[in-house]
């Protein structure tokens, strides 16, 4: 196939958002109509042309060979100590996600099509800006510019929630941007070690993602008193940052307020998107370079990840806001995904990887629609609404598909990621693992299980009030309010935003392989060095006693 | 004296005379302004400033690369440092002018009358002043004009605070200003007079020369004299960087002065005390390739240096954040987050003085990163980037006092029923700022660009400046265990401190652009602090962003000089070297 090389075909995706930015703000005398339509113009274009270069991967020899596709690199800060780059470029563990990006991003800009009347300019040129930077952070390819990337996020974000979010924004914007800001500098001294000792093990300066892996695959960091215990310390501190961005149980509490206040696109951006950053750190830097740290911490991750799933669910089970419920749901899938990567067998870490578009999809749809059902019926009080399948028949199917794709039901994409966690989580509580670990690594996988009943229990629950019974119209009239909201059911716009998620969710549910084998590969080279270091600690420490017992002269 | 000695002497200051042409250039714009103010009536000092600044920079010459001889005559000494320095002046001095400029305006309004007011040429005479001779510490290889630039530095502020605002509050602010910097000078003053102990001569190559001697009777003179001028010449700094513990003037003098004056204050006397910092350590290291302090009293000083440098650094920087963090008033706030930055310059400078100290140990200079395919032997991260660090907190800090100088006032609550209309009120609260995004866009652009870079958000300038900072301070004492107590444990806290307090700084950051952005109010601004001062505020946002884009150039120049601080004293050791000193010199390989 002709075209752009496909570096400058990988820049042309990430500069498209930007340029776009760049025309909604001229175009921003001609009022909210030109700009949102310029807007959806863009996020179009950029999302055929990720589609393209999807398709150019797939179909590339590196794809094949495992290598990264479309790289493109130049110089940024070379002087001094640093060896700062450019560099982009797509492998299996970011391709999805970096379509997912353009996807969710379109969604974005059409469900606030109605919704944002204030300011329209700034929003659509922060939401493009968020766009780019989301393309970039899976692109990148330096670790510096990851970073860059990964901190940028912030800003549009807090913006767009504080600006154009709900009632309490101003706390949610400043909230969000402090609680990530902590664990990210953090982070960011962890990755700067990380270099530093790649640089003085191998003598040359490098910033580069994969010649660092490399570094570190030959010349790991100490796991030894003597060596200050350095690979745990830098784990720890990618931990916090990765950790708050997922967010892994107890680290969740800035999601709530953030997801609630924000707008819906914002809330689209921030659950389908930025919630997977952290697992795509953990599975980028913190797997491949620090194996025997993360063995040492896989099985109380594990744990970790447990916990949040059933935290998340009851949470969720209580709540009387729908946005606040769909957000605790975040809380718990975002646990399987934990579960999953930390299990540290091969079905498992794909499973997680493939829930991570999976969530990226049901969240994001399920978000944009309770934006849809408030623009409708200004409440997001389960107790003040009902009866929306009556009014609002294709509002209602859309709901419940990505309410059953939510709760993992077989035919759909969450069944898929679901079921791959749960059977390798159990593969490895059955095989494994050492016999002290096993009885907790089954009580973990089993209440993993349990996890899903609540899951489907809570989501239930609310897609009966909200959908069936008896039509309620919230206590203030939908009328006379100063939003012209849409009223009925979907509009097209709405329904442009929600169909194409509707498609990937029955695909990825039908054809599964389709998106797990570009990836499996990749996914399963970044995991196999934490995996080995595990099943070395997982020896029965019998064998292990009797080894050196034999030796002994 | 021979003919012949004479005949040096002045080939000598005829050399040091050319070499000093911008600061001379300098000066004669200053004395052009008293002059054409006083009998001309001119009134627009400030572009006599802008003239004479243009001159200086067209003089001045681009930077030496770092391992090239430093051209030295008499007490002068131009190398890659101070040809950073003397840049930065200038460039910081045109923005700065342009600010001081606009205060002009507001200050005209506050009183109620648009006119200009008179005496504007004395005032940018005493700036142009006031650049010659921080530019003239930077020159500066003797002690004696080393004071003599600092006393440059420190009087004409106390006639620019003096003469902007004559209300109680700016008269309290002159004169707290005044009486501690008073302090803080013979406090340094006496550092100067134990070095000139030590050494026996003011020239900085000798002290340096006499310092790194391996001679034992140094030794006992160190153990007393050493502490005591590090720790006042530290004090003597910390005041010109408002740094803990002489750092409790700048919430008030900054209220109390005018916008441009507190632009003033918060970046020049930080890059004279910066200066002055690394001129100090260049005393006890040798060359770039063997950045090692040599000689007990070297290593007792490089010690005691990063010592100190580094308590200061952790808990200014923490109590600046905290102290920012409970401000209402802007200028209060900007002032309490410039203490918390001297605390991060602070870092730069530990790390840079812990390297030398490093290099000493029995284990001789492993701490060092050696790589293959880059000149970098690790250690030189710490002066180079302070001295970036320097300039990506001085252009942000000069952008958003520009920004608040260019907004000026804002009409108060009035409505046409209550009366006659009130007169304007100054931008002095982080609320006035509410609702900027609305009534004044681009400044509240310009104002956010500003406060993200000094929050360190990527990929802004002062996201590269703290990147250069955490890379010093981790790569101190590399190869060794991070033990409890141990030098690189202290430094690795020191980098967790840093990044840390960037998160808390963040938090008052977001608020005024929080306050701009999420915010709406009634009261328009009004935008009345003249054109220069928005033009200073566009060209430090032009400056920012291309710093943000192509940061090498910059930084480039910052590693040169950086490399030169320890250049200095070995390529200008010449008088009084002993025997045994000129051996050791000898026995290295250069």
């Amino acid at each position: 196939m002709n075209g752009p090389t496909p570096g400058m075909h990988l820049l042309l995706v990430i500069a498209t958002p930007l340029i776009g930015a760049l025309v909604a703000w001229v175009l921003g005398a001609r009022g909210r109509h030109a700009v949102r339509q310029s807007a959806a113009v863009t996020a179009v274009i950029t999302l055929v042309l990720t589609g393209w270069l999807i398709v150019r991967y797939l179909q590339s020899p590196e794809a094949a060979a495992g290598q990264p596709y479309a790289t493109i690199t130049a110089p940024w800060l070379t002087e001094g100590m640093f060896n700062i780059r450019l560099s982009l470029g797509l492998d299996g563990l970011s391709l999805w996600l970096f379509g997912l990006s353009a996807l969710l991003s379109l969604t974005a800009v059409l469900v606030s099509w109605e919704a944002i009347v204030d300011r329209p300019v700034g929003f659509y040129v922060l939401l493009l800006v968020l766009e780019a930077a989301m393309l970039g952070v899976f692109a990148a390819r330096d670790v510096i510019l990851f970073y860059v990337f990964f901190e940028f996020t912030l800003v549009p974000l807090f913006f767009l929630i504080g600006i154009w979010g709900h009632d309490e924004r101003r706390k949610a914007a400043i909230k969000f941007f402090l609680y990530t800001l902590a664990g990210s500098v953090l982070t960011f001294l962890g990755l700067l070690t990380i270099v530093l000792w790649n640089a003085s093990h191998t003598g040359t300066v490098s910033f580069d993602i994969d010649t660092l892996t490399a570094g570190l695959a030959a010349h790991p960091l100490p796991m030894t008193a003597d060596g200050g215990w350095l690979q745990m310390i830098v784990f720890v501190a990618l931990f916090i940052g990765f950790a708050i961005k997922v967010p892994i149980v107890p680290f969740h509490t800035w999601l709530p307020l953030a997801h609630v206040e924000a707008p819906t696109g914002g809330s689209v951006d921030l659950a389908g998107i930025l919630l997977k950053l952290g697992m795509y750190g953990f599975l980028r830097f913190s797997l491949p370079m620090l194996p025997d740290a993360a063995a040492l911490a896989a099985p109380w991750l594990f744990g970790l990840g447990v916990l949040g799933i059933i935290y998340g669910a009851l949470v969720a089970l209580v709540q009387t806001d729908l946005k606040r419920l769909i957000a605790y749901s975040s809380v718990s899938h975002m646990g399987y995904c934990v579960m999953g990567l930390f299990a540290l067998e091969p079905v498992a870490v794909e499973g997680a990887a493939l829930q991570l578009v999976n969530h990226g999809l049901s969240a994001a749809g399920l978000f944009a629609l309770v934006g849809m059902i408030y623009e409708r019926f200004h409440t997001r009080s389960i107790a003040n609404l009902g009866g929306i399948a009556g009014k609002a028949p294709w509002l209602a199917a859309l709901f419940m598909l990505f309410t059953f794709s939510s709760i993992g039901l077989p035919g759909l994409n969450g069944f898929v990621g679901e079921f791959m966690i749960l059977a390798g989580s159990f593969q490895r509580a059955w095989t494994g693992v050492s016999s002290a670990w096993q009885p907790a690594y089954l009580t973990m996988a089993v209440l993993a299980v349990v996890g899903v009943v609540l899951g489907a229990w809570y989501m239930l629950w609310a897609v009966e009030r909200v959908l069936f019974g008896a039509s309620r119209e919230p206590p203030h009239a939908p009328h006379g309010h100063d939003a012209p909201g849409p009223a009925g059911d979907l509009q097209w716009y709405e329904l442009a935003a929600l169909l194409p998620l509707a498609v990937f969710v029955l695909w990825i549910g039908l054809v599964p392989a389709t998106f797990l084998q570009p990836s499996a590969a990749a996914v399963r080279g970044l995991t196999s060095a934490s995996a080995r270091a595990f099943a070395e600690r997982m020896q029965e420490p019998s064998t292990a006693t009797h080894d050196r017992v034999v030796r002994l002269p | 004296m021979t003919d012949m000695t004479n005949l040096t002497d002045m080939t000598t200051s005829l050399q040091t005379f050319s070499l000093l042409a911008p600061e001379i250039a300098l000066v004669l714009a200053a004395i052009v302004a008293f002059l054409a103010g006083a009998f001309a009536g001119l009134r627009s000092g400030w572009l006599v400033a802008l003239v004479g600044i243009a001159a200086a920079m067209a003089l001045a010459g681009g930077q030496p690369a770092a391992d090239a001889a430093a051209v030295a005559a008499g007490p002068v000494l131009i190398d890659a440092f101070s040809a950073y320095i003397r840049w930065m002046v200038l460039v910081l001095g045109a923005l700065l002018a342009l600010v001081q400029a606009g205060d002009i305006f507001s200050a005209a309004v506050s009183r109620g009358n648009s006119a200009w007011r008179g005496g504007t040429c004395e005032e940018a005479g005493t700036f142009l002043l006031l650049l010659a001779g921080l530019s003239l510490v930077g020159i500066a290889d003797d002690l004696v004009l080393l004071f003599a630039g600092l006393e440059l530095v420190s009087i004409p502020t106390y006639i620019l605070l003096a003469l902007k605002r004559t209300d109680a509050h700016g008269q309290e602010a002159s004169l707290k200003y005044f009486f501690l910097s008073l302090v803080a000078s013979s406090l340094f003053l006496y550092a100067l007079t134990c070095l000139y102990g030590i050494g026996g001569s003011t020239s900085l190559a000798t002290i340096g020369a006499r310092l790194r001697s391996t001679d034992d009777t140094l030794v006992g003179i160190s153990t007393v004299l050493l502490p005591v001028a590090l720790g006042m010449a530290m004090a003597g700094a910390a005041f010109r960087l408002a740094a803990v513990p002489m750092h409790f003037y700048a919430p008030d003098v900054y209220e109390g002065t005018s916008p441009g004056n507190a632009a003033l204050l918060s970046t020049l006397p930080k890059v004279a005390g910066i200066v002055v910092l690394l001129r100090l350590l260049g005393l006890a290291v040798t060359g770039p390739t063997q950045a090692a302090a040599v000689g007990s009293g070297a290593v007792a000083y490089v010690t005691l240096f990063w010592q100190l440098a580094a308590v200061l650094a952790a808990i200014t920087m923490t109590v600046g954040n905290v102290m920012a963090l409970l401000q209402q008033n802007l200028r209060r706030l900007l002032a309490c987050s410039s203490i918390a930055h001297a605390g991060y310059l602070l870092l730069g400078v530990a790390a840079a003085a812990a390297f030398a100290a490093a290099a000493t140990d029995p284990v001789g200079g492993q701490g060092a990163i050696t790589v293959a395919d880059k000149a970098w032997t690790g250690g030189l991260g710490g002066t180079t980037a302070t001295l970036f660090y320097l300039a990506t907190y001085a252009l942000a800090t000069i952008g958003v006092f520009a920004a608040i100088t260019y907004l000026g006032h804002r009409w108060p609550e009035w409505s046409s029923g209550s009366g006659p209309r009130p007169p304007r009120e100054e931008i002095t609260t982080v609320d006035d700022l509410n609702g900027l995004s609305g009534t004044n866009p681009v400044a509240a652009f310009a104002i956010t660009v500003f406060l993200l870079s000094l929050a360190g958000i990527p990929p802004l300038p002062g996201f590269w400046g703290k990147l250069s900072l955490a890379t010093a301070a981790l790569e101190i004492d590399w190869n060794s265990p991070i033990t409890f107590g141990s030098r690189r444990a202290a430094f690795v806290a020191l980098a967790v401190i840093l990044v840390l307090n960037a998160a808390i700084a963040a938090a008052y950051y977001l608020r005024i652009i929080a306050a701009m952005y999420f915010r709406s109010t009634k009261r328009g601004v009004q935008a009345d602090g003249g054109l220069a001062a928005g033009l200073a505020m566009l060209a430090c946002l032009a400056l920012v962003f291309m710093a943000t884009a192509q940061p090498h150039g910059l930084f480039n120049a910052a590693v040169q000089a950086g490399t030169a601080v320890r250049a200095t004293a070995s390529t200008t050791a010449q008088p009084a070297v002993t025997d045994n000193q000129s051996q050791h010199l000898l026995a290295q390989p250069q």
